[in-house]
């Protein structure tokens, strides 16, 4: 008896309460002062999907560079890294973290299709700038308050197949790929591109990102007779897939996707079978060795600012995605706004930092739809093999 | 020093007066929590509130029977999964919904404690981990479940919808107090059921189950009863992580996810409802917030980026995290075997008897 | 279907699983305490053997040699300064503290070395193949994986049949207060348990690390599937656990060859099967309690 009279005194302000909360509790912080520019990004600094988290670390290269020269307009740029752990609950976290209690004005780039729709809408509702995240999906293109430059996986897939067929002429093309949305929308490219030549993929073999043992998916790709694979793998599954590969004689022509353009690490983890086996790649940066004057000022920021930093593809992603917001950011002029950036943003046209070239509008916040084709040379050079190109073809 | 002097004293809720002045106080305080809180912060409570549901849950099954379980992430995404399709597919509003779930999550309890019947120990273990693994796949295979990609919960409307009464949720403030109403009933139906014939079958199969049997208790009725209770705790937790989150990708339901589960009511302290409310309060605040960016605290952060600089690598400091959790949970399983609740026996003796 | 390929890329990868259950067993052999922290173990060692190798520019043999010492301290450390102190713990309490542990390790190692992976090479190199008959290719590799493990199974299985120590570690197992009486030193066998189910982690997992890759989260799919084959082996008994690996790994890559999609969990539910039928594993005797 006691219980009920306790839950019937609770049910009152409890529903009172109910009817509170849903008002006005909307203060936060504002992104941006007289002196300092808040920018937030968020990866995975730990656990398995760890060695994404360059990404977001090399963000911070190109801010420290900015803040060398002396801010934008006499704002210092203030960045967070907020580790997630690629678990989107963390994501969340972090990204709430960074809103209510620092206040900042945008987010940049942010590792992974998950993580990132977790925070979609939130960041939405919250009327917060967010530039590049990195990951393909379509899901990501019809939120006004994003503008996206990863170029998609549709087009990704795309491009390879196209530099399979025409320019190298392989009949029997297979694809590997990670049993996700990255697979399955890099599969659409593929199979749109195929369908133009009257072809077929004579095997499509899907793999987990946590699986180490890939005898089984090799032996299937073997026995398809495929003269060509197509790999939309992470890094640590292309390495042992390539290993097994040659433990078993079965050397075709790989071709990976762009976050496998890295070849100094795959070549590395792979006991140098990257080069000997002359790997191709389609890759959205410009040769990292290119003797080009934001390159150099790039390589050289690096050996100055974060000297224990490798300059690998996952780092320069990071200097991508943040290239065309310092580029809004300077256009905004000192009298910054969410409105003013976001203008900025959306009359960004022709603009090139390392990546492709990015033209953003107020309609559309699609990423640019060019890849450059790579091949890993026999001392594991970079060798462009296919300057940037288009994908002409769409999804329908 | 816990002495039962009447059957009556031991079925209470509330052991005495004091206890229940403490609660009605604690809960005065957890209402009034969000008004001194940021965003941030209601959410982070989301997430305490609705680990700790899995936690009272998990702990009726492995502290109060005895069993093992690291598949409950499994029972966690059924919920999550089933109440968002139920709303979305079949249109049922949400508390249907949500116990519909729950209901479901239970039966797949029920199911796995079949094996359970005839396994123990790390063959038990091993059942349930593969069942928490088998879960996570069917799902992210499945289109119906929206694959790998994962599926978005449609706004929380707890009214009727269907009949024009609606009453939708907005805020992570407002779902904050539903999910506070529920977690206080669950844990509520927890202490109660571990004082009825069935908690009382559960505690003696834990502690033999020779015994038990031999005392009358129906073996296979109360282990696969324990498993449904502590899945469907679980599965109600589940629907509501997922309005907390708003998205969630089958690989969020992790073995990860499991272990830490287990850890939670372990630590918190085996057998025990308010030591699983402190487990998961401890852990869940430890993972998501206390140890995180430890780079830009004050004076620490300095120390140890100098520190990494020289003996490990700058970019992995936020490793920081992993170890220090590692640490409290040895530290407290070293120094109390109990847990959080067996301190807190002995803070309790100690005043109690004090000075002497 | 290339069935020599799958045969022999199963039983090798089997055989590695088989050699890392081996450590899950020891441990479990002795103190009933499932090691949850067995894969993160191995995966240190193996770390600190790629570091010797590649900062002080070692020959692999000394860096193997100085990762057997390191892991066997290892182990003994974990034992004396983690599970020693805890008073009258539970097994469940054992359990959480191996886990915690795990962090602990997982924690450090990404840390000190970084997430991104590593290559480490080991004098048998799987580029090296032998083609024995049509269609059954063999690499240098497998065959070291086939030769060690046996090598290993055979001397664990003397160890405890004919030997004082082993016979004490079996006894300490069956009733720990009993071995006491009898004059053993139950701490002694436990450190020494820890410390030998780390030396055979290691050596599992450099063999692993050659196949694959070394990254600090590379022992923990090869850790499940190991404790996995030992429980199907019935977790007591040597040759059982090598068994029961080499059936996991035929699994994995018949069933996997034949519906990839389901093959990260088609060995798990396999197990979950037999073991309805057999509680105790394949080999595993099922003790009738006593009350």
């Amino acid at each position: 008896m006691k219980m009920k009279r306790i839950l019937t005194a609770l049910a009152v302000p409890l529903l009172a309460l109910f009817l509170l909360a849903d008002t006005g509790f909307a203060q936060r912080e504002r992104g941006f002062d007289d002196k300092e520019i808040r920018i937030g990004q968020w990866g995975p600094q730990t656990g398995p999907a760890a060695p994404w988290g360059a990404v977001a670390r090399g963000s911070k290269l190109v801010f420290d560079m900015v803040n060398e020269k002396g801010g934008i307009h006499g704002r210092q740029i203030r960045y967070f890294i907020r580790d997630d752990q690629y678990n989107p609950s963390q994501t969340m976290a972090g990204v709430r973290e960074l809103v209510d209690r620092r206040g900042v004005l945008a987010f940049v780039g942010g590792v992974g299709t998950a993580p990132g729709m977790a925070v979609q809408s939130y960041l939405r509702q919250n009327e917060i700038i967010w530039v590049g995240v990195c990951s393909g999906a379509e899901a990501f293109q019809d939120n006004p308050w994003q503008w996206n430059m990863w170029p998609s996986y549709f087009d990704d897939g795309s491009l390879l197949a196209k530099f399979a067929v025409e320019n190298k002429g392989y009949k029997k093309i297979a694809l590997f790929y990670q049993n996700d949305d990255w697979g399955m929308d890099a599969m659409k490219g593929i199979n749109r591109r195929l369908k133009e030549h009257n072809m077929e993929l004579v095997a499509a073999v899907p793999v987990e990102p946590i699986e180490r043992d890939l005898s089984s998916q090799i032996a299937r790709l073997q026995s398809s007779g495929a003269e060509a694979i197509i790999g939309i793998v992470a890094p640590t599954q292309a390495a042992i897939a390539l290993r097994t590969a040659v433990s078993v004689g079965f050397q075709p022509q790989w071709l990976h996707s762009y976050n496998l353009c890295d070849f100094a690490l795959m070549n590395h983890i792979t006991d140098g079978l990257w080069a000997r086996e002359g790997v191709i790649t389609s890759a959205f940066t410009d040769d990292p060795n290119a003797d080009t004057p934001l390159m150099n000022s790039y390589r050289e920021a690096v050996k100055k600012l974060a000297p224990e930093e490798r300059w690998g593809i996952f780092y320069m992603a990071g200097i991508v995605v943040a290239e065309p917001l310092v580029h809004a950011l300077e256009k905004a002029g000192p009298d910054l706004s969410t409105a003013a950036l976001r203008d900025a943003l959306d009359s960004i046209a022709d603009f090139k930092g390392i990546g492709p070239r990015i033209t953003w509008s107020k309609e559309s916040h699609r990423p640019p739809r060019e890849l450059q084709i790579w091949q890993c040379g026999p001392n594991g050079e970079t060798i462009v093999v296919q300057d940037w190109i288009e994908n002409e073809l769409s999804m329908e | 020093m816990d002495m039962k002097r009447s059957y009556y004293e031991d079925i209470e809720l509330f052991g005495s007066g004091t206890v229940l002045f403490w609660a009605i106080i604690l809960l005065a305080g957890l209402l009034a929590a969000p008004f001194f809180a940021t965003q941030y912060h209601v959410y982070l409570f989301n997430l305490i509130l609705v680990h700790i549901i899995v936690a009272v849950g998990l702990n009726i099954l492995v502290g109060s029977t005895g069993q093992i379980a690291l598949g409950h992430g499994g029972f966690f995404a059924i919920g999550a999964f089933v109440t968002v399709l139920l709303m979305t597919k079949l249109q049922l509003p949400f508390f249907v919904a949500l116990l519909g779930s729950a209901f479901i999550a239970a039966f797949f309890g029920f199911l796995l404690g079949l094996p359970a019947l005839r396994l123990e120990g790390p063959y038990l273990a091993i059942a349930t981990l593969a069942f928490g693994l088998a879960i996570m796949h069917i799902i992210g295979h499945m289109e119906l479940f929206g694959g790998r990609t994962g599926l978005s919960a449609p706004p929380l409307d707890i009214g009727i919808p269907q009949l024009g009464f609606s009453w939708v949720l907005h805020s992570q403030v407002s779902k904050y107090y539903l999910i506070l109403a529920i977690t206080v009933g669950m844990v509520l139906f927890a202490i109660n059921i571990l004082k009825t014939k069935a908690g009382r079958a559960f505690v003696a199969i834990r502690d033999s189950e020779i015994a038990a049997e031999v005392i009358g208790i129906n073996l296979a009725v109360y282990k696969t009863l324990a498993f449904a209770v502590s899945a469907f705790y679980a599965g109600i937790a589940g629907g509501l992580y997922a309005f907390v989150l708003g998205f969630f990708d089958p690989f969020t339901f992790n073995l990860i996810l499991s272990v830490i589960f287990l850890v939670m009511v372990v630590v918190g302290g085996l057998g025990s409802v308010m030591g699983a409310i402190a487990g998961a309060t401890l852990i869940t605040y430890l993972m998501y917030d206390l140890f995180k960016n430890v780079g830009e605290v004050p004076v620490v952060g300095d120390l140890l980026v100098s520190f990494s600089r020289q003996w490990l690598t700058v970019s992995g400091i936020d490793n920081f995290n992993l170890i220090a959790l590692g640490l409290v949970m040895i530290g407290i399983i070293i120094f109390e075997p109990l847990g959080i609740f067996g301190a807190w026996i002995r803070v309790k003796k100690y005043w109690k008897t004090w000075p002497f | 279907m290339p069935f020599g390929q799958l045969l022999i890329e199963g039983l090798a990868m089997g055989a590695c699983y088989g050699l890392f259950g081996l450590a899950v067993v020891i441990i479990y052999k002795t103190s009933e305490v499932v090691n949850f922290a067995a894969g993160d173990m191995a995966m240190f060692s193996t770390f600190v053997s790629f570091h010797v190798l590649t900062v002080y520019g070692a020959p692999f043999w000394v860096s193997f040699l100085a990762a057997l010492a390191f892991a066997a301290l290892l182990g003994v450390f974990i034992e004396f300064f983690f599970l020693r102190p805890a008073k009258n713990p539970s097994l469940l309490g054992l359990i959480v503290i191996t886990i915690g542990t795990q962090l602990l390790l997982a924690g450090v190692a990404s840390w000190k070395w970084g997430a991104e992976q590593q290559a480490f090479s080991i004098p048998f190199s799987y580029q090296v193949t032998y083609e024995i008959m049509p269609g059954f290719v063999i690499s240098q590799w497998a065959i070291a994986v086939f030769i060690i493990a046996a090598l290993i199974m055979a001397f664990l299985y003397f160890f405890f049949k004919h030997t004082k120590l082993g016979t004490a570690m079996r006894a300490t197992q069956q009733n720990k207060h009993a071995a006491k009486i009898m004059g053993i030193k139950t701490n002694r066998v436990f450190a020494f348990a820890w410390a030998f189910s780390s030396v055979i982690g290691v050596t599992a997992a450099v063999l692993l690390s050659a196949r694959t890759i070394l990254d600090p989260q590379f022992m923990m799919e090869p850790f499940l599937r190991a404790f996995a084959a030992a429980v199907l082996g019935g977790l007591m008994s040597i040759p059982g656990v090598l068994i029961g690996g080499g059936i996991m790994g035929l699994i994995e890559n018949f069933f996997g060859y034949a519906w990839p999609t389901w093959k990260p969990i088609t060995a798990f539910v396999v197990i979950v099967l037999v073991l309805c039928i057999r509680p105790a594993g394949l080999f595993g005797k099922h003790y009738v309690k006593k009350v």
